[in-house]
């Protein structure tokens, strides 16, 4: 550094350093907020060093239900539950999707600029982003467990409802993304409205919105688990169980199964999603921008 | 029709027959579908049937007991202090993690591969496993929400991270290259400033997330708003839940509002 400027002194002046001012505001306001947070979440940091002398134990415990041999007392049944549980939580995904995705399909018509009137657009907004605030687990605390009890059919509904927030809004984003010139050649050509959304809105959005489906089951299958926790079935009610006995070596078990299948899925999904986008005409890379809200 | 008519024209061209994968992928949708309908005792007449049960409840929850609001607030404060904590710490610790997990950055292939998978396992995970795992280890209580969203949040921290590494101009990488910079330096001055402004976005988004998954954290054990919401719904205080769900759409809208008003400001 020091050789390069005394060597040509006719050289032009090295320009000043931006300031640093904003930067080390920022970064003090920042500590602050963490450590006031850290103090205000009434966390009790002294219990912190547990988690390397419990841990420890702990883990080599889980990694024992997973070792012993499958087929024998009580380890079969561990493995049955786990993988009856999982795909209990995969069913209750896959008809949340379904069920978004139906209910999406108007959604997004509804909330799209370029299809519907503003005022329109405006309530639909409205309704969707409500829905997208509020967690699974609310709706199904509040709408779902008093009418259909605990249970596996009150979580994919849950399920459902959370996706259609989703779901209709990025639909409702791609089609106001589309090419007009379909629309107005169809327009032009005399077609109905109904055949103008059929063949030129949504032949064109079909590809992205079919990936944004696939991402949402990814999404579901996790968030199943999530509802397990307050009785709606799934490998989350049989985690929860778990727990509360303190059984490790199934808790062990049944964590592998859930990383495992949840692996596989997400690779199936994305190759999959990968393939419906492959020559769609939109980037791969939009639509796990997009989906990344999800 | 009209092609018959009028002979002159060319015929139409005939319509291509869907193709068969096109059909075997619909029959196996349709498939799954009737299988997991039945695997989760699909139906929807408790709807009809026990409506009025339900009804009960959103009578309830239609007038919601505001003066239940002066007691949420400490749990909001809480639930903000632990996304704060926690995003903090995941995020960067993510960071981390996000240069180990992109080519471009790390160019040592098994460390790559290594660290590519254990994301891929920390990130199957659901947060509410993460929750249960903690409340075991260190008990009911914040600590352990604060704990389970760290390691939640460094699972996605570095993956959008390393994606946006992945994409980065290799212009200054060449040039750091060329002066001899070490991984280090390059990763610093080849590739931070440049994903800088991402990253931080990311880390707001990852904040309203931690404030989202906050009802879960407290379902399972791990404090805040959530295990306020827990314990009055136990004891059917829907008047009271209804006031804070309603707090908590107020909150989660507030907070988007100021992270989006950041992020627009930073990207």
């Amino acid at each position: 550094m020091s050789t390069a400027s005394t060597a040509s002194e006719t050289r032009t002046v090295r320009p000043e350093e931006p300031g640093k001012a904003r930067a080390t505001i920022g970064a003090i306001v920042l500590v602050i907020l963490v450590v006031a947070g850290g103090y205000l979440s009434n966390a009790d940091w002294g219990k912190l060093p547990d988690i390397f002398t419990e841990g420890g134990r702990y883990f080599s415990l889980m990694l024992k239900g997973l070792v012993q041999n499958p087929f024998s007392e009580p380890y079969s049944e561990y493995w049955s539950a786990a993988l009856g549980g999982m795909l209990e939580s995969i069913s209750m995904a896959w008809i949340g999707t379904m069920i978004g995705a139906v209910l999406s399909i108007p959604m997004g018509f509804l909330a799209a600029r370029n299809v519907s009137h503003p005022v329109v657009v405006q309530v639909t907004r409205v309704i969707l982003n409500a829905i997208r605030t509020l967690p699974e687990l609310v709706f199904a605390i509040i709408l779902l467990l008093p009418i259909f009890g605990f249970g596996p059919n009150a979580g994919a509904l849950a399920l459902g409802v959370g996706a259609v927030g989703t779901l209709g809004k990025l639909t409702a984003e791609a089609l106001e993304g589309i090419d007009p010139g379909p629309v107005e050649a169809a327009r032009a050509s005399g077609a109905p409205g109904s055949a103008i959304l059929r063949w030129t809105y949504w032949s064109q959005v079909l590809p992205e919105v079919l990936a944004f489906w696939l991402y949402r089951f990814e999404i579901n299958i996790r968030a199943s688990a999530i509802l397990g926790i307050i009785g709606a079935g799934g490998i989350g009610s049989v985690l929860s169980q778990a727990f509360r006995y303190r059984e490790w070596d199934f808790i062990g078990i049944l964590l592998f199964v859930i990383i495992v299948v949840t692996v596989l899925v997400d690779a199936v999904s994305g190759a999959v999603r990968h393939r419906i986008i492959a020559g769609s005409g939109v980037s791969d890379a939009k639509v796990e921008q997009d989906a990344a809200t999800l | 029709m009209t092609v018959a008519a009028s002979p002159a024209a060319p015929a139409r061209p005939r319509k291509p027959r869907p193709s068969r994968v096109l059909i075997a992928g619909l029959v196996a949708v349709a498939a799954i579908t009737a299988w997991a309908a039945w695997e989760v005792d699909f139906t929807l007449g408790p709807l009809l049937e026990n409506f009025s049960n339900g009804w009960v409840v959103v009578e309830q929850f239609l007038h919601p007991n505001w003066s239940y609001l002066g007691n949420a607030w400490t749990a909001w404060l809480e639930t903000i202090s632990i996304a704060i904590v926690a995003s903090f710490f995941g995020v960067a610790v993510g960071l981390v993690f996000a240069y180990m997990a992109s080519r471009v950055t790390n160019r040592s292939t098994p460390l790559y591969r290594a660290v590519k998978w254990f994301l891929a396992v920390l990130r199957s995970l659901p947060d509410v496993a993460y929750v249960l795992i903690f409340v075991a280890l260190v008990g009911v209580g914040s600590l352990a929400g604060i704990l389970a969203l760290f390691i939640f949040n460094i699972g996605i921290a570095a993956k959008l991270t390393a994606e946006t590494i992945d994409a980065v101009d290799p212009g200054p990488l060449e040039a750091a290259d060329a002066s001899g910079a070490g991984t280090f330096s390059r990763a610093r001055w080849a590739v931070q400033p440049q994903i800088l402004p991402n990253f931080l976005s990311y880390a707001l988004y990852i904040f309203e997330l931690n404030i989202r998954s906050s009802v879960v954290i407290g379902y399972a054990g791990g404090g805040g708003i959530g295990q306020l919401i827990q314990v009055q719904f136990a004891r059917f205080n829907f008047e009271n839940v209804s006031a804070i769900v309603i707090s908590m759409f107020v909150v989660v809208l507030l907070i988007d509002q100021l992270s989006q008003y950041l992020r627009r400001r930073l990207v």
